[in-house]
């Protein structure tokens, strides 16, 4: 069961840098990959093979949309992009998320003085 | 998550799943792309920080892992999964089904035999229980009707009316005056309509027919709500007393029937009871008129019409007349009242009417009112089915039962044989719901497919039952609609059939332990339990076959009773019909001319022996009756008794076989003017002259009480109005000596068909007058038959399902027995090897089956004691309790177990025990 519950805890998260890294642009499925990446400073590794499920899940629950495309090696590829639901649920779940750390990071920042 | 994206997804989901499922192969072509993509994007980028090309392609598919998994990740995310494995499971179920045929051939035709039944018996009940009448927003009408007291006011009635619960009588008839009055101080209601049923002679393009006639108030199609779906409809400007010109509506059914649905029928007049009414319109298809669900009237006229086409009484005609009560009066509440309300001033509206259209003599009450349903008319079918279509819905119900006992126990012994299957899928890792998933899907689809079949043989049993309720000369049957409601109970009742007996083995299944049942050798898995599990289910069948064989034999045993009836009289080559001369064209003393003239034309014809009319045909549920005040009595009317009469010809008795045991018969010196004469049966005989020679005695009728008739013999007790009651008194008198006749059923005794015979009968009529029809030409024994078509209808279902339960217990004893002496193979083996003889196996063989068909039919015939008695009043000439119709019941039973055990006991006797131990 505690396997179960890291690995939901992973799949939000992952959900939640899905919908950033779509919400700065339209990208493809790779796309995706290198824009977390990247943002991240190479320092999150993503399992690459669980970002498609995660994809497909936003897109069929309505938080980004598909678009067919030609790549930038002039391959058709599918373009994701952020809908309005998922604008709104990229700013609930940033504030949910943002409160969460603050209250985590409030509690691990205590000293045996502060109680 | 909030609210909204909530309900954003309750809309994107469905869609995202349906295009996905519509567009499948798009999808799967889309998503190989899509990985594809990704992969050389990342082999790309690999290439360009310096590896190899052959490094950096295998670096990127480490990278990116399994795509198969990855595609299964990303249908499950469309929610694709549960469809795909439904579909996997539905290719092994059919692959299973088709590895067995025998085992699916038999599951499925039982199944589609019982869901037939109870689709058939469902329809049937639906048509005459819950169905509404065929006009738009039917459960809005309301029918009123009165309940009276002991001393109601209510005299006169013409139409229905029934003992009232309360002691009394109620009905839903009122007098014209009452409905004028209630309508001209309706404060509640929308409208009032009124209308009467009556069966006419009407001659339609020259064919002379009878015909159900509606005579309705001007506002009555308006009521209803009903167009015409060509012409017009009846308006209140048709209905009053010296309209322009007489307008009749026709139905559907005529206008099909007559037309042939051409638009020329529009204008033609037709000829109702002698007035020519002229058609300007024909109601839709479908619509029923306000009484009958079942049937539709074939002409609606005005009722303006009643004094002219259908007189009554002295007077003839019933709108001004405040006594007799004849019409049926319905409306809709206006909106915003509560039925309460409405009837509360309906009910004062009543007592006003009534107290201010007639003479309410001291002592008489003045009935109340009540304002019932009358969403499905005067709802005769149903108080009549009621009770026999519940039991029918039961009976089909038991035997769905047993047919889903059976497959369970079927698939209970196929599920032992699969034991090993499913332990290896648990192994392999399936998971229990997925295992008992797998199972479920299999009896669903055999249930569906059982359901297919059940729809279709319901289809069929739809229009076969009918037919087994209805008069073989009927024209109307018995309209059954197969609708959207029948197909949707038996859907729900296939997918139930379909869990109660996947169920139970499933669950089995899915319990088992992995390690024991993959170590355990067949034979030695937990027989014993399961065994007992498949016999109780076998001991239940046969407890229901038992119940269901009784009931068939008590319906059997009750129309052979009725059957073996003598009636009285000589059944065999007498044919029946009606002639009823319209009173406005044949008045007293014409009509009577008319039947001599008739009589003497069917007796002159060729092939005909005898020919005699009467007013009161036999066992077709007519009754007639007059006061009896023999000479000497006072006939103080509280005292004069009505006894039962006919009006018959003169060759009556010899015609129809009735012995004359005193005096003389009726002969051709009895005319009009003559001494009135009569002959009365042996029982009024006793009853009213006991111990005295009845003839030469004389009494008077209400009907001629200034005349003294005088008995000249006495004949033989005859079957009356039906077969149950026992032959009551009854007298006859000579039609040529009474005033007037009215309509009379002719007996015609011949060699000849009735089909042969009827044209030349038919012309005998025409000569006499063109617009008289025949009616209702058939032999007297169909009339009897008519009169148990009940009884027929119930032992022909019943029988039909006994027969069923037996052949359902039968594969039952047989499948538990044979999987019991398959499964003691080896047992039974060592028993013959330490010397037991092949007869001692034989016997425990039976033995077994026999304990456990004893115990099935002791619980079987305990639950008939129980149920039978709620059919007492529909059997006849036996107790629900009939020893001889239990002890045959146990015996068929017993027989049928030991018949389905004998394949399998044998098959034990000629096991070999070398052969089983080396098997081992």
């Amino acid at each position: 069961m505690g396997n179960d519950k890291q690995k939901d805890l992973l799949q939000g998260t992952l959900d939640l840098l899905i919908l950033k890294a779509v919400s700065l642009g339209p990208l493809h499925g790779y796309g995706v990959l290198l824009r977390i990446q990247q943002i991240s400073g190479e320092e999150l590794v993503i399992q690459q093979g669980s970002l498609y499920p995660a994809l497909y899940r936003l897109e069929h629950q309505g938080a980004i949309t598909s678009e067919w495309g030609e790549s930038e090696n002039n391959r058709r590829a599918k373009f994701y992009s952020l809908t309005a639901a998922g604008r709104d649920r990229l700013e609930a779940e940033t504030d949910k998320w943002n409160r969460m750390a603050g209250i985590i990071g409030a509690i691990l920042r205590t000293t045996e003085e502060g109680i | 998550m909030s609210l909204w994206s909530f309900v954003g997804r309750l809309i994107a989901e469905p869609h995202s799943w349906l295009r996905a499922i519509t567009r499948r192969n798009r999808l799967e072509a889309e998503m190989e792309i899509e990985l594809a993509n990704h992969l050389e994007s990342l082999t790309v980028d690999l290439i360009r920080a310096g590896y190899s090309p052959a490094e950096a392609a295998r670096r990127a598919r480490i990278a990116l892992g399994p795509t198969l998994v990855h595609k299964e990740g990303m249908r499950a995310s469309l929610g694709l999964r549960w469809w795909d494995e439904l579909g996997a499971d539905l290719r092994y179920g059919i692959r299973m089904l088709r590895k067995s045929p025998g085992f699916t051939a038999i599951a499925a035709t039982s199944l589609a035999l019982a869901i037939g039944a109870n689709t058939a018996i469902f329809s049937l009940a639906k048509s005459l229980l819950y169905d509404g009448l065929g006009v738009p927003h039917a459960e809005g009408l309301r029918l009123l009707r009165w309940i009276g007291d002991d001393h109601n006011a209510v005299h006169g009635m013409w139409g229905e009316f029934d003992p009232a619960p309360s002691g009394g009588l109620t009905g839903p008839i009122f007098s014209y005056p009452v409905y004028q009055q209630l309508r001209a101080h309706n404060e509640v209601m929308q409208d009032l309509l009124a209308f009467n049923e009556d069966s006419m002679n009407a001659t339609v393009r020259g064919n002379a027919q009878r015909a159900v006639v509606a005579m309705v108030s001007g506002n009555y199609f308006a009521v209803l709500g009903t167009q015409s779906q060509l012409g017009r409809s009846i308006q209140p400007s048709d209905d009053h007393v010296g309209a322009v010109s007489a307008v009749a509506v026709i139905s559907d059914g005529l206008w099909e029937r007559e037309f042939g649905r051409s638009a020329s029928a529009l204008g033609q007049t037709i000829n109702v009871n002698q007035s020519l009414f002229t058609i300007v319109g024909v109601a839709p298809r479908g619509f029923t008129g306000a009484k009958n669900v079942q049937s539709s009237p074939d002409v609606f006229v005005p009722l303006s019409m009643q004094p002219l086409i259908d007189p009554k009484g002295d007077k003839g005609g019933l709108l001004d007349d405040p006594d007799l009560w004849w019409l049926d009066v319905m409306g809709r509440v206006k909106p915003g009242i509560s039925d309460a309300q409405a009837q509360a001033a309906l009910n004062v509206a009543l007592a006003a009417a009534v107290r201010g259209t007639m003479a309410v003599k001291a002592g008489d009450t003045i009935p109340s009112l009540e304002l019932s349903d009358g969403s499905r008319g005067l709802n005769f079918a149903s108080r009549v089915f009621k009770k026999r279509v519940y039991v029918l819905m039961t009976l089909t119900g038991f035997v769905l039962l047993l047919a889903c006992a059976n497959i369970a126990n079927l698939l209970l012994a196929r599920g032992a044989q699969r034991q090993r299957e499913m332990s290896v899928r648990l192994a392999l890792g399936a998971g229990r719901g997925r295992v008992l998933r797998q199972l479920l899907t299999e009896s669903l689809l055999l249930a569906g497919i059982g359901g297919a079949g059940g729809l279709f043989l319901g289809y069929l049993g739809r229009n076969a039952i009918p037919k087994l309720m209805a008069n073989v000369w009927d024209r109307d049957q018995l309209n059954v609609p197969m609708d959207w409601g029948v197909f949707a109970f038996a859907t729900a009742v296939t997918l139930l059939t379909g869990l109660v007996f996947g169920l139970a083995p499933a669950c089995l299944a899915a319990r088992a332990e992995v390690s024991s049942s993959l170590k355990e050798r067949a034979q030695t898995t937990t027989r014993r339990r399961k065994g007992l599990g498949g016999k109780a289910l076998v001991g239940f069948q046969i407890a229901l076959s038992t119940l269901l064989v009784v009931g068939a034999g008590l319906f059997l045993r009750t129309l052979f009773a009725l059957n073996s009836i003598n009636v009285g009289f000589r059944t065999d080559h007498l044919i029946l019909f009606e002639v009823d001369p319209p009173a406005q064209r044949y008045g007293p003393g014409k009509d009577v001319q008319l039947h001599q003239r008739l009589e003497q034309g069917f007796a002159a014809l060729p092939g005909v022996v005898g020919v005699a009319p009467s007013g009161t045909a036999y066992i077709a549920d007519n009754m007639s009756n007059d006061d009896f005040v023999p000479e000497g009595e006072t006939a103080n009317s509280a005292d004069a008794e009505p006894e039962d009469v006919n009006i018959v010809g003169n060759a009556f008795f010899q015609n129809m076989g009735i012995p004359i045991i005193g005096g003389r018969s009726f002969c051709p010196q009895d005319t009009v003017s003559s001494q009135k004469v009569a002959i009365i049966n042996q029982s009024l005989a006793k009853k009213r002259f006991p111990k005295m020679n009845a003839v030469g005695k004389r009494f008077r009728t209400a009907g001629n009480a200034d005349a003294w008739v005088l008995i000249v013999g006495v004949c033989a007790d005859t079957h009356y109005a039906n077969l149950r009651d026992t032959p009551p008194p009854q007298f006859f008198m000579p039609y040529v000596q009474q005033q007037e006749v009215g309509g009379m059923t002719y007996a015609i005794r011949t060699d000849l068909p009735p089909a042969e015979l009827a044209p030349a009968l038919r012309r005998v009529v025409q000569q006499a007058d063109r617009d008289l029809p025949i009616i209702d030409v058939r032999t007297q024994r169909e009339q009897i038959d008519a009169n148990m078509q009940m009884e027929r209808a119930f032992a022909a279902l019943t029988s039909g399902f006994g027969a069923l339960a037996l052949a359902l217990a039968c594969v039952g004893i047989y499948g538990i027995m044979a999987y019991s002496v398959a499964s003691r193979t080896n047992e039974i083996g060592i028993r013959l090897a330490l010397g037991a003889q092949a007869g001692q196996v034989r016997g425990m063989i039976l033995r077994e089956s026999t304990w456990l068909a004893a115990a099935g039919i002791v619980v079987g015939v305990g639950a008939s004691l129980m149920l039978t008695r709620l059919v007492k009043s529909m059997l006849y000439g036996i107790e629900p309790w009939d020893p001889a119709t239990l002890a045959g019941g146990v015996l068929v039973l017993l027989v049928v177990a030991l018949a389905a055990s004998w394949i399998p006991a044998r098959r034990a006797a000629g096991v070999q025990p070398m052969e089983a131990l080396r098997h081992e």
